[in-house]
């Protein structure tokens, strides 16, 4: 018993000298250590991996010794987790958020840098750029950037000769082509009203962008009614009438799989789930195209989004070195190979890599100019529009109950 | 006297102090949120008195997930006793098959309802209509989870799956303290089974169907898991409980934290009311 107190005591000893031996000479490296949280365990690897390369680049330029405390939480914990840090004053040097939905919260609670005049910035893609900007300040560095409308098989549209129809017009011919032929037009999984609610998305993407500009800013004022853009169950109503049974019992797994195996020809669906049923079907054809709203080509648009973006916490301790490191996943030389490998489309001018052919193709709408930058609707009005749309399906609710909810529910996000 | 009450005190001190920082000073907590604008982000709010409130009883979707919920605590509170009792005293007569059944029956209640949601969830969307097609039983292939009247019977018989078996060891264990020398004499006297069980048998167990009821009640009115893993809710909003219904206020569509907390302060107190009522009146009934 006592070898063991005088071997810890020793030891300890030997601890403490060794760190009274380690301050730092004039040539030793400054030591850092950057927080950093983000919610993509799925891709841990590869920002180890790419954070090593910084790690060595900062050394090696700036003679200072990063250490990164990764912290990767799955997606569905990480906004109480990052909430409940940033409130309690332990906020991370550098996280991650959703642009659209988080950025203006967390902006008016004061969670955010101002970043306008980081390097990284003057590389951005003007449309990407826009997104990450509020209150005129780029307030985060944009990480995963989609540009989606809804999927189609390929390879049943070619079987019965058929193009992305671009008008409603054409949808109900395509729509009445297929049904001859046996085929289902449309998949539909409502089980997670996320799902449903990409309709709404893309139907009031495309109304309010072709007709309606400042609807938003309307609806914001309290001057305006959903009733305005009624027009965006005309395509919403083809969809339910033409789709699979029991769309309740399918979830985004379920549904992913039945794409894959052919059962519709078309899925209101992301381009963020191509890869997933490409995974179970490696023979798939897969196409994104717009969503026609109207016999208006110009509301027929492919939605340009950002989803995960970084930003750097105004209380960081050790802001220059977080900063450098946000500058760093926009590297020029580095990162369009992690973008690449992440699968992301590209964000920046230099990044010049292959990309889906999904995304090309979506891509291709808006090298054309039809493309609409996702609308900001509060969250509640968006979380609110996924389950009615699951009421509107299961017929509890009518059109005219649908607007009036919606109208009220945007009108009471406003008092907060 | 003092002294062992001091020592008692010591030895629940530790469970005391738990309970304290973690049930207790939260529950505190979420009082003083309710009565604020908090988002559950921004450091800064304010006290809003009682407009939390005010707006309770202009939510529409509150007072429906209120009345799903009484709808489903009445059938719970009813069917979930009476298939216990009923299971307990089955059960109870089998001698050579006791300890399997009673194993069998309590078993669901082993694994965790968010498991057993996803199970059943199977069985309603894949196993149900399979069978239906190879027996040709056109009743059984519904939509039990995407039709609001049948979702609704799906959350029943799933949470009853997963409730009974424990109500029904409390009654076995009740079951098997009936004095046996009451029942023999009423049978002497010439009662048949039912009066045994309706006059000797139930008022014994008094006490057992105070706790089944207040159990019920309690788990009922705060049911989550299941109707979270089954139905979501869904479709739309028709088959959400006030647990439910707090929990998207808070975490998915407004982040209005303050709000939500003047809900489950109102849940809290439905609950309170409710059961003290109960344990009144049951305690009555009770024999000592």
């Amino acid at each position: 018993m006592k070898k063991l107190i005088l071997l810890l005591t020793v030891s300890l000893m030997l601890v403490l000298s060794m760190v009274g031996c380690a301050k730092p000479a004039d040539d030793e490296p400054e030591k850092v250590t950057l927080k950093v949280f983000m919610t993509f365990p799925r891709f841990q690897d590869q920002f180890e991996a790419y954070f090593e390369q910084f790690k060595a680049k900062m050394l090696a330029e700036k003679n200072i010794d990063v250490t990164i405390d990764l912290e990767m939480p799955t997606s569905d914990q990480a906004m109480q987790i990052l909430k409940t840090r940033l409130s309690t004053n332990d906020a991370p040097d550098v996280f991650t958020l959703h642009a659209i939905a988080d950025i203006p919260d967390f902006y008016e609670a004061g969670y955010l840098s101002d970043l306008s005049g980081e390097p990284f910035v003057g590389e951005l893609l003007e449309n990407v750029k826009d997104i990450v900007t509020y209150d005129g300040k780029v307030v985060a560095l944009p990480l995963e950037s989609l540009a989606w409308g809804y999927l189609y098989n390929k390879d049943i549209f070619a079987k019965y000769d058929l193009d992305a129809p671009q008008t409603i017009t054409e949808m109900l011919n395509v729509v009445k082509v297929l049904k001859e032929n046996g085929e289902t037009p449309f998949l539909l999984a409502f089980q997670e009203s996320w799902i449903p609610q990409l309709m709404t998305a893309l139907a009031i993407g495309g109304v309010v962008t072709s007709e309606n500009p400042d609807f938003v800013d309307k609806m914001n004022a309290g001057e305006a009614s959903y009733e305005e853009i009624a027009k965006i169950f005309d395509i919403i109503d083809i969809i339910m009438a033409n789709g699979t049974d029991k769309p309740f019992e399918v979830g985004n797994a379920a549904a992913s799989a039945d794409f894959a195996a052919g059962k519709a020809a078309m899925w209101v669906q992301g381009t963020w789930q191509a890869q997933a049923i490409l995974d179970i079907n490696p023979n798939i054809n897969i196409g994104a195209a717009p969503l026609p709203v109207s016999d208006n080509i110009n509301g027929t648009l492919i939605n340009l989004s950002v989803s995960t973006s970084l930003a750097v916490s105004p209380t960081s301790k050790n802001k220059e070195v977080a900063l450098a490191l946000v500058n760093y996943v926009l590297d020029k030389q580095a990162s369009s190979a992690l973008f690449e490998e992440l699968k992301f489309n590209p964000v920046a001018k230099f990044h010049t890599y292959e990309t889906f052919p999904w995304s090309d193709e979506a891509m291709s709408y808006v090298a054309l100019g039809r493309g609409y930058r996702d609308l900001s609707l509060p969250g509640a009005v968006t979380g609110e529009q996924a389950k009615l749309l699951q009421s509107y399906y299961a017929k509890t609710v009518t059109k005219a109950e649908f607007i009036q909810t919606i109208d009220e529910v945007w009108a009471n996000s406003l008092g907060q | 006297m003092k002294k062992s009450n001091r020592n008692l005190t010591l030895f629940i001190l530790p469970a005391l102090l738990f309970y304290a920082i973690f049930t207790l000073a939260p529950a505190f907590g979420g009082i003083w949120y309710s009565f604020t604008n908090w988002n559950g982000l921004n450091p800064n709010y304010e006290l809003i008195g009682f407009r939390n409130f005010e707006m309770l009883l202009k939510d529409k979707n509150f007072i429906n997930s209120i009345w799903f919920t009484v709808k489903f605590v009445g059938i719970m509170v009813v069917l979930q006793n009476v298939i216990a009792l009923g299971l307990a005293v089955l059960i109870e007569t089998r001698l050579k098959t006791k300890t399997l059944f009673r194993t069998l029956v309590f078993m669901p209640n082993m694994i965790s309802m968010i498991i057993g949601g996803f199970m059943w969830m199977f069985i309603f969307t894949r196993a149900l209509p399979m069978i239906a097609k190879m027996l040709n039983m056109a009743a059984l292939d519904i939509s039990w989870i995407g039709d609001p009247t049948f979702s609704f019977i799906a959350i029943i018989i799933v949470s009853l799956w997963g409730g009974v078996g424990y109500l029904m060891i409390i009654y076995m264990a009740a079951l098997q303290g009936v004095a046996k020398n009451l029942k023999e004499a009423a049978m002497i006297d010439g009662a048949n089974a039912w009066q045994v069980f309706k006059n000797i048998t139930i008022p014994s167990i008094m006490p057992a169907i105070t706790i089944g009821v207040f159990v019920t009640l309690n788990n009922s009115f705060k049911v989550f898991d299941v109707v979270y893993s089954l139905t979501g809710g869904g479709p739309g909003r028709s088959t959400q409980v006030i647990a439910m219904n707090i929990f998207e206020e808070a975490y998915s569509l407004n982040n209005r934290f303050g709000y939500a907390s003047a809900k489950s302060l109102i849940l809290f107190i439905i609950i309170l009311v409710i059961t003290l009522i109960q344990l009144s009146i049951m305690r009555k009934r009770e024999i000592h």
